[in-house]
């Protein structure tokens, strides 16, 4: 028992240290700036479910004493007046965990999700911390902790992994937990001054940048046919990024992004990561062919035969093989005329291999920090060039055993994702040995929801085969 | 540029290290992979050459081409192509595929990749050229390298012609993939334990296919992701081609041979010496255009030249430039027997002076047989024979059949056969370039063979080509 107490001790300690950095990055900032909730939005919400109702005083501490450990969840972001700095993080003074955290009670799981999605659609208030958390209560069959944040905060996998290292490794309440430093929360930066400390800092690196800026042309005059050369691949892989993937299908049309509707369902992972390996692949490749395999069938029960269709993936910009830290958004066309999983999940991954051709993959980070400098209306149309695909598919790592909430035992966490264009959003979470699969559907682009929720349960039934 | 590079020479210890036996394949792209360049540019220089091509398709062709090189769709340049040919004979088209490869394709084929192509297939695999290109392309070149299986693009062919179309999609990239993955279903292939060659940006699905991708002299997309993914790359050295230079220097060459000529006889004529002066001839004749083209000579086993005078020289031929070498090797008191076509042979008329050929008339057997006793009976009073036993000169460094005609003039005689096996003479002149490549040519003497009769004849001519095929396909150190 000592164990897993010295365990969770060494994870609490890792999560106070967790995302210390006092300004957004450059891609934060992006989607900061260009968010117009919820059609472009940066909002995920996390679904828990709980085998009984934790005891609610416990519950708030335990919450309470996470917003301690984890500093970033009692802070907000301050925007400069004008956009010569990127947003700081600041202690919020009137940080009050009730606005934050409630509960409710409900008839049943279905209820819950339908609750947990009118939870998503609603908007941040954008000048306090940018969590929100629902615990329900009433279900037949245990509880479930909605809890929402926003990307700025943690993204998809941020989240997850805070999830994983705030829950515990056993069901008692462990007593004296440790707790972050207990810093001066920074001064309250005044928007003003932010700006101003921005545009002197661009001010007093100008000369040097102007001198770069020349050196660099000066370089380009010397070797015209290098650069143009380059210029011109530069652009024409820019151009396969944002054009070429596939035509999106007729059936999930139209999207309005404005009605989410929450689907949930447990695939065993053992059978998903031997069909992984069968066909050459990773879990995320499998996790892209387990998505097309459901749709295919939604396509065939409604008549409506596809060959392919736009799926946006995440792929690592380290080595493909690793779980590196870069990553960057694509596009691939989606093979949806092969029955065969195995074969499918080879497809799949020849297709998420190619884009390492792609020198311009990085695009949007390389751009993102003069993007920042634009209105965000500007921004936000840049991140919208890109072609919505029908389908983005995620992967994110989640604990790895099992793991408890104030005395509750998980028994399941799955991430539901933003629509940005998209007519479905699809995250897989790995609990132990099973994976959580997370389905935000555009319930205006798809017809037959009850359709395509069973479409995809037999392809789980598929996959184990 | 002799031999294999120690990556090549690894990577084919790898092959033979790993499993073995059909159910491992090995799979070739063609274009960048197994030849160098692209032979669909080849077919579209013909068209061009032929003015078949009206401006408006030039222009469509030349449009689309660019547009795929600017991030359009690539493989529309292929259809435009394909829809061009419409209404065009498929045999007819298969035929200038033959003439091609003979005379341009042929030359392209890198030693290096035949070499992995062979080791692949010592190990028992089965080995497939897998491309975008269409089999009018591949076919001439898989069979030269003895590769059975396409998988490839196919057209529609009705009554004999095309109809412009493609049968099932273009294998180019995901495509690619998805026929190999197929060919693997059918053919019972292990991809996990199987192996692909591929250079193109478009081929990173189709190298994902398999366990062991490897990326052959790369573009730079591929390079890239390549060093990403982790895959090997092989960079493999690419036929030397006819330089400006090469041309001047084989021009240099020619009047060197002539000269040298000219010096041994004047010497001879000098000395009253004729028999003397021709074999100085000889001597001058080869060293000076050689030294001068910048080629020399790796020899291994040369006492083997010396030990069994006078004897039958037996060598494979692939260039021209295998009769200067030789000359070069055996040096003196030689000849050679040569069919009367070629006695008016540019190249071949100021050496004929010197090493007074046999000439044979093919056409007429009496005269070839009377025409042979007076070589036996030279032979017999101490002159050396040089014969190629293919009897043609090969495109490829692929061994043809070998005639008997060598070998009972060895048994008439009664002298020995030494094989000569030289590997790259075919890549500093190719089949049928007048042009000459600086390098450096390997030459490896065989145990010489006495005891020539009529009666075993047969498979022992058959054992020695299989000596030849060994020794080209794995060169002693």
């Amino acid at each position: 028992m000592n164990d897993v107490a010295d365990e969770d001790v060494e994870r609490w300690v890792a999560a106070a240290g967790w995302s210390a950095a006092p300004e957004l990055t450059p891609m934060q900032t992006l989607l900061w700036r260009a968010e117009r909730h919820p059609v472009q939005s940066s909002t995920s919400t996390v679904v828990i479910d709980l085998d009984r109702a934790p005891d609610w005083d416990r519950f708030v501490a335990a919450t309470d004493w996470g917003t301690r450990l984890v500093r970033r969840l009692r802070q907000r972001v301050v925007e400069p007046v004008v956009p010569t700095a990127a947003p700081t993080w600041a202690d919020d003074p009137t940080f009050d965990l009730a606005y934050h955290l409630r509960r409710e009670r409900v008839a049943d799981r279905e209820e819950m999700l339908v609750h947990a999605a009118q939870i998503a659609l609603r908007p941040f208030d954008r000048t306090r911390p940018l969590w929100e958390g629902v615990l329900y209560e009433g279900m037949p069959d245990g509880a479930a902790y909605v809890l929402k944040i926003h990307h700025a905060l943690a993204d998809p996998l941020g989240t997850v992994q805070l999830l994983s290292m705030l829950q515990s490794g056993r069901r008692a309440h462990t007593p004296r937990k440790p707790l972050g430093d207990e810093a001066v929360a920074p001064v309250e930066p005044h928007p003003v001054d932010l700006a101003v400390t921005g545009l002197r800092t661009d001010v007093a690196s100008l000369p040097e940048t102007a001198l770069a800026t020349a050196r660099r042309l000066g370089r380009a005059a010397a070797r015209p046919q290098v650069v143009v050369a380059s210029t011109l691949r530069y652009g024409a892989s820019v151009r396969r990024l944002l054009t070429q993937a596939a035509p999106p299908s007729p059936e999930l049309s139209p999207r309005t992004g404005r009605m989410w509707t929450f689907l949930t369902l447990d695939a065993p992972l053992e059978p998903l990561r031997s069909v992984a390996r069968l066909g050459g692949g990773t879990l995320d490749d499998a996790a892209v062919a387990l998505v097309l395999g459901g749709l295919r069938r939604y396509h065939a029960r409604r008549d409506s035969p596809v060959t392919e269709i736009p799926v946006g993936v995440r792929v690592s910009l380290d080595r493909a093989d690793d779980l590196g830290n870069r990553f960057a958004g694509a596009l691939i066309s989606g093979p949806m005329s092969i029955e065969d999983p195995v074969d499918r999940v080879a497809a799949v991954r020849g297709e998420v291999l190619s884009l390492h051709t792609e020198r311009a993959l990085e695009v949007l980070d390389a751009a993102a920090p003069l993007l920042n400098r634009m209105p965000s209306v500007v921004a936000a149309s840049a991140l919208r060039t890109a072609e919505a695909p029908d389908a983005f598919v995620l992967t994110l790592p989640g604990p790895p055993r099992r793991r408890y909430m104030a005395g509750a035992e998980v028994q399941g966490m799955y991430v539901l994702g933003p629509l940005p264009g998209a007519a479905l959003t699809v995250c897989l979470v790995t609990c132990g040995d099973t994976a959580c699969v997370g389905v935000n559907v555009d319930a205006s682009a798809v017809a037959d929801l009850a359709g395509l929720a069973e479409c995809f349960a037999e392809e789980v039934a598929a996959f184990s085969a | 540029m002799s031999g294999l590079s120690t990556a090549v020479t690894e990577a084919i210890e790898a092959i033979e290290a790993g499993p073995q036996g059909p159910s491992v394949a090995a799979f070739f792209d063609l274009d960048g992979t197994l030849v160098a360049g692209y032979t669909a540019a080849t077919f579209y220089g013909d068209r061009l050459k032929g003015r078949d091509v009206s401006p408006a398709e030039f222009l469509r062709t030349v449009v689309t081409a660019v547009d795929g090189e600017l991030g359009g769709d690539p493989t529309r340049i292929a259809h435009v192509a394909f829809s061009a040919m419409r209404g065009e004979s498929e045999e007819a088209f298969a035929d200038l595929g033959e003439r091609l490869f003979r005379s341009k394709i042929a030359g392209t084929i890198r030693r290096e990749s035949r070499a992995l192509v062979m080791a692949h297939q010592r190990a028992g695999h089965t080995v497939a050229v897998a491309s975008a290109a269409t089999k009018y392309q591949i076919a001439p070149v898989a069979r030269d390298l003895g590769v059975e299986h396409l998988v490839c693009t196919r057209l529609v062919v009705e009554d004999g012609q095309f109809t412009g179309a493609t049968d099932g999609p273009m294998l180019w990239g995901r495509h690619k993939a998805s026929g190999v993955r197929a060919f693997a279903r059918e053919h019972g292939v292990d991809l996990a334990q199987s192996y692909a060659y591929g250079n193109g940006y478009e081929d990173v699905a189709f190298l994902s296919s398999v366990g062991h991708p490897t990326a052959l002299n790369p573009h730079r997309d591929l390079r890239a992701a390549a060093a990403r993914l982790g895959w090997p790359v092989l960079d493999l050295s690419d036929p030397v081609g006819g330089s400006l230079l090469a041309a001047g220097r084989t021009a240099v060459a020619l009047a060197g041979m002539n000269a040298g000529v000219g010096l041994g006889l004047a010497y001879g004529l000098a000395r009253g010496d004729l028999h003397e002066g021709r074999n100085a001839a000889i001597r001058l004749a080869t060293h000076l255009p050689m030294a001068l083209a910048g080629v020399s000579m790796n020899v291994l086993h040369q006492e083997r030249l010396w030990t069994h005078r006078p004897a039958i020289f037996v060598a494979n031929h692939q260039s021209a430039l295998d009769i200067p070498v030789l000359g070069r090797l055996l040096e003196r008191d030689f000849t050679i027997v040569a069919k009367k076509e070629a006695r008016w042979d540019p190249r071949a008329v100021v050496g004929s002076v010197v090493i007074d050929p046999a000439w044979i008339d093919r056409s007429d057997s009496h005269s070839a047989r009377a025409t042979l006793d007076g070589v036996v009976d030279r032979i017999r009073s101490g002159t050396s024979l040089m014969i190629f036993p293919e009897g043609t000169r090969s495109a490829t460094p692929v061994l043809g059949p070998f005639r008997k005609g060598a070998f009972h003039l060895a048994a008439q005689a009664g002298v020995p056969v030494v094989p000569v096996v030289l590997r790259n003479t075919g890549e500093l002149m190719r089949r049928s370039s007048l042009v000459l490549n600086p390098g450096v040519v390997d030459v490896c003497v065989l145990e010489p063979e006495t005891d020539w009769s009529v009666d075993d004849m047969s498979e022992r001519i058959a054992a020695l080509r299989t000596k030849f095929e060994q020794t080209l396909a794995r060169w002693p150190a």
